[in-house]
């Protein structure tokens, strides 16, 4: 089995493009739309994830 | 004056019990499969490359199959989200893979990805359901 990599960032950032693909797939039917949903949704869940990442930054574990 | 189309107005495609049945439980055993038997191949053929390989990163990021703990009610959930996903848990359990590594950075990726893979089956089998219901 492959060496484990890592990175957390890396981890979310499979999981944003995973869980956009299916649920762009099951809202969109023509391909152009559900591309454009795809990466409206990925680039959400991304920012969103760094936005919360920085909010938490101050605190403490 | 004519007036505006709505969801109940629309024609329904007739939707046998048993083709509904067949629909929503082969769309459970395999992902996806729920849209190829009515055609939806684009749909189906995203659905069984993408959720197995979700559940399967799961795996390999040292997640945990969650066994039925009554006595546990999150333990208890997750249980029954990581059997959303069909043959893929039945495959993993066989190979006594998913036994999860709590000590691994990954853990809680894993049991995300897991989890979140058989949820996501869910939604798929509804989506089926109302293709085959005529709604889509």
């Amino acid at each position: 089995m492959p060496q484990l990599p890592a990175s957390h960032f890396l981890y979310m950032v499979v999981y944003a493009l995973l869980v956009s693909l299916v649920f762009a797939t099951l809202l969109k039917d023509e391909l152009r739309e559900r591309l454009r949903t795809v990466a409206t949704l990925f680039a959400g869940f991304i920012a969103a994830a760094l936005a919360i990442g920085w909010l938490m930054y101050p605190f403490p574990l | 004056m004519a007036t505006k189309s709505t969801t109940a107005e629309r024609p329904r495609a007739a939707a046998e019990p048993g083709r509904l049945a067949l629909v929503c439980v082969l769309g459970w055993l395999i992902p996806g499969a729920g849209h190829l038997v009515q055609g939806r191949r684009d749909k189906g053929l995203t659905f069984l490359v993408t959720l197995p390989l979700m559940f399967a990163f799961g795996l390999w990021l040292q997640g945990r199959l969650f066994p039925f703990e009554w006595s546990d009610p999150l333990v208890f959930l997750g249980a029954i989200a990581d059997r959303g996903i069909g043959l893929p848990y039945v495959f993993a359990w066989m190979a006594d893979a998913g036994a999860g590594l709590v000590t691994a950075a990954s853990y809680e990726y894993g049991n995300t990805f897991l989890m979140t893979a058989g949820l996501l089956n869910f939604l798929v089998i509804l989506d089926a359901f109302d293709i085959a219901m005529g709604r889509k």
